[in-house]
Parts: C-alpha cells; structure tokens; sequence
C-alpha cells in the first residue's frame, strides 16, 4: 500500500495544494487510515457519502484513531465540539480541509 | 465420604511496588514521547484523564524505564521484581491466614506481563522456603480475567484435596510490558489505563477451618467463553516484546452479554441478582465499570471498591479483581455478614468471563 509520506511537521510551502487538492489527499488519508485497521480492500472503497458510524460501522476507538491520524497529517486540531455535525467521510473532510486552510493564513 | 464444606477464601494479601507516580507526572513524562508522532497532544492528555487513575505504583523508579529497549531487558526486570513483590503478597495472605509458609500444599500462579522458566513459582520456593513437595501451576495468558479464574481452578482443586491449602498469586507489572515505540491509540491508552501489583489468595479445603472469625467460600464458579471474539484483547508477541491488542469493544461485549450470563450462572443454583449482597468486579476501566453497573443494574456504590482501586493503582489485570475482593474481606465499617452472599467476576482475552459465587 502507498502510503502519502509526510513525516515532517514542516508547513506547507508557499505553493501549498489548493482546497481541491486538500480534498483529495483528505480522501487518500482516510482511506489510509482505515486500511491499517481493516481490510485494506474494503477501505479503498470508502466514499465521501458514506456514514462513518452507520455505514462503515466504526467504534469509538476506530474513530479516535482516524482523528488522530488526520490531525498528524494535516497539521489541524479537531476538538471534541467538532464531532457534533460530522456524521459522513464527507463531513470529516470538510472539516479537516477548513481547519487546514484556516491553520494556513494564521500568521 | 460425605461431602464437605465448599472451598474457603482464608486470606488475600496485596503487595503495590514502592515507586508511586501521579498521573499528571506520568503524562508529563510521555508527552516527549508522543510528540514524536503526535500534534494534538492535549488530545492524549485527556486520554490519559479519562481513565480516571490518579497514579500508579511502578516496579521500578520512573528514570530507569527508557534504558529498557529491548524485551530482554524488560523481562529481566519482571522476573527479579516479580520474585519480590510476589513474594511479598504471598507472606502478607499467608500471615493474614494465620498460615505458615510450609502449610501451602499447591501454588498456581498467573500473570500475563512475563515470562520465566523456570516459573516465577518455582523461585519463590527458593526465595521463601516453600515446601519441596509443592504442587506448582503456572497460568500465562488469561490477562484480566486471571484473578477470577485462579480462585475457580483453586477452588477445584481443594474440591478434590479438602485437607490441604492453595494459594493463588498473581503478580502483574504491567508497566514492564510497555511497548514506548507503539504510538497507537490503544496502547496510548493502555499506558495510561494499567499499573502493577500483587495479590495472593490463600484457599483452604472444604475440610479445614480457616482462623478468621468469618470469612467466604466458594459456592459455584462458571466460565463463559465468547466464541469469535479474539481481537478483542490481548497481545500481539512482537521482536519488542507484548504489543496490546485493545477494542472498543470490551465495554460493548459487557453490555451485551454479562447479565445474561450471571442471571444464567445464579438462576442454576436457585438464586437471583436481587439476592447478592456484594459485588466483587474487575476494575477494567471507567467504561467498563459503567457497563457492568447499568448491565447488571446495580444499586448506587455497589462498585464503589471497585472505582476506588481503579483511581488508586489503575488496572492491575488479573490482580484487580483480588485486590477489591480483599478490600471486602478487611472491611472494618460494615463488613460481610454471615450468609451473605457475592459475586466476584472478571472479563479477559478470548474474550470470555469467568463468575465466582461466594458465600460469607
């Protein structure tokens, strides 16, 4: 499996992806995420519409696991307010590409 | 040959190891650690307050714990800080059972934070002149669930051997098996969750009298296995040593199964859970605790002994359930009256239950 290799902390350079961009390596991330703790085929199949407790079924560990994941990849902090109106992967995504953005033109 | 009385609890003797640390300095000295993976570290923080352990006692002082890099060297550690503290257990239940050493007939012992051959029991014979003749079980893997299962295979073997004396030692260093490389949730979690310590429970058969004005023995025990259920808990055995296998699903698995279960094991010998008067459960985490109180639908502080050990030394595995059942035994305020009776129950890898029915 490919996994995106992002071990630095360093911040994105001034040419830092696009919101697309963000979407889109959010996606690969999560799908990555899940595939260390699933089987990998069913994880590369997780879509943006997909309900992260009703559909892919995730349990409470699962889902802290995949929180932390993203913020260790985007650099973002997701609090526990933040989990109120995430119900989908798209939700999730959302989310993780605001605070990305907004972390961005901090100063 | 009538039959004789049930096996008797005479005695648990607890041993903590001497390097208390609070929770807050523990976290404090992990945050290095995760930072090395991690970015929201006040989201481990919490983790680690979530659990609601106010410290630990540690084998061994906090500083020495980095220089343990490799299985060997944690090993090595567990099996001399084992010897001791196991040892210290012992003396202390058998001195409370009014017991001399030499009176111990069978000895099991279980753990499932290390390994030694020959077994942990064997060098206590060494290190406390226990009898040459000395029936020796060691238990390895039954994790958290190893307290209760130890009283049930003692107390089967005092079944048999109503004369004679068994002790049950568990000796868990949890702190030994930690795996400082894993930055997974579970054992961030786990790191935060588990502590050491020792019990020891002197038994006697049926056909003994123990010292003690009053004590409880061992009605009737049940194993319940929970079939498909391997991921739940446990280990996986990596170059590095013990790698904890930990799943949200513990608490969930309580609640879907144990009071079935118990109703089950009480209702075959004509009992119901309105006649327990004492609740003798395996401190396996705040949501655990919370699951077995809502399952078994528990009156209010009838775990209270329970969250009381977790908040003092965290879980302890297989040796929790022992120390809460010896807190009972030594209550001084209200203590058990005769005829009372209590269920001691206890969860672990595979996944599976183990009940005991006691009778005071």
């Amino acid at each position: 499996m490919s996994a995106p290799s992002n071990p630095d902390s360093s911040p994105p350079p001034a040419g830092a992806p696009g919101e697309d961009e963000l979407r889109r390596q959010a996606l690969v991330e999560i799908r990555r995420i899940l595939g260390e703790q699933r089987a990998a085929a069913a994880s590369a199949n997780v879509e943006l519409s997909q309900a992260l407790v009703a559909d892919i079924h995730l349990d409470s560990m699962e889902l802290l696991t995949l929180a932390v994941g993203l913020e260790n990849r985007f650099r973002v902090k997701l609090n526990e307010a933040d989990s109120a109106g995430i119900v989908t992967v798209g939700d999730l995504v959302d989310l993780v590409v605001r605070r990305a953005m907004a972390g961005r033109s901090a100063p | 040959m009538a039959p004789s009385s049930p096996p008797a609890i005479a005695a648990v003797g607890r041993a903590l190891p001497p390097h208390r640390v609070e929770q807050e300095t523990l976290i404090e000295a992990f945050r290095a650690l995760w930072a090395r993976q991690h970015f929201n570290l006040e989201r481990l923080e919490d983790l680690h307050r979530a659990v609601r352990v106010g410290g630990r006692n540690l084998a061994l002082p906090l500083d020495q714990y980095p220089a343990l890099d490799t299985f060997q060297k944690r090993n090595d550690a567990w099996i001399r800080a084992a010897r001791d503290l196991g040892a210290e257990a012992m003396k202390r239940a058998l001195e409370a059972a009014r017991l001399p050493l030499d009176s111990v007939d069978h000895l099991f012992f279980v753990t499932v934070t290390g390994i030694a051959t020959p077994s942990t029991d064997a060098l206590l014979v060494n290190a406390l002149g226990l009898r040459e003749d000395l029936k020796r079980t060691p238990i390895f893997g039954l994790g958290c669930v190893g307290g209760a299962a130890g009283i049930a295979r003692a107390a089967d073997y005092l079944r048999a051997f109503p004369d004679q004396v068994a002790v049950l030692l568990s000796v868990e260093l949890c702190s030994l098996t930690l795996q400082r490389e894993d930055l997974s949730i579970p054992n961030i979690i786990a790191s935060g969750l588990f502590g050491d310590g020792a019990a020891a429970v002197v038994l006697e058969g049926g056909g003994r009298s123990p010292a003690r004005a009053r004590f409880p023995r061992v009605r009737a025990t049940r194993a319940v296995f929970y079939r498909d259920t391997e991921r739940i808990m446990g280990w996986d055995v990596v170059d590095t040593g013990f790698k904890v296998v930990l799943s949200a699903r513990v608490p969930v698995l309580v609640r879907e199964r144990i009071r079935g279960d118990v109703d089950a094991f009480l209702a075959a010998h004509g009992l119901d859970r309105s006649r327990i008067k004492h609740w003798v459960a395996h401190t396996g985490g705040p949501k655990v605790l919370r699951a077995f109180e809502e399952a078994l639908e528990l009156p209010e502080r009838a775990l209270e002994r329970s969250h009381r050990a977790l908040e003092e030394t965290g879980n302890l595995s297989s040796a929790s359930v022992l120390f809460v059942l010896g807190e009972l035994m030594d209550e001084e305020g209200e203590p058990p009256r005769e005829g009372d009776l209590g269920v001691l129950l206890a969860m672990g890898p595979g996944f599976c239950s183990e009940l005991v029915l006691l009778e005071w």
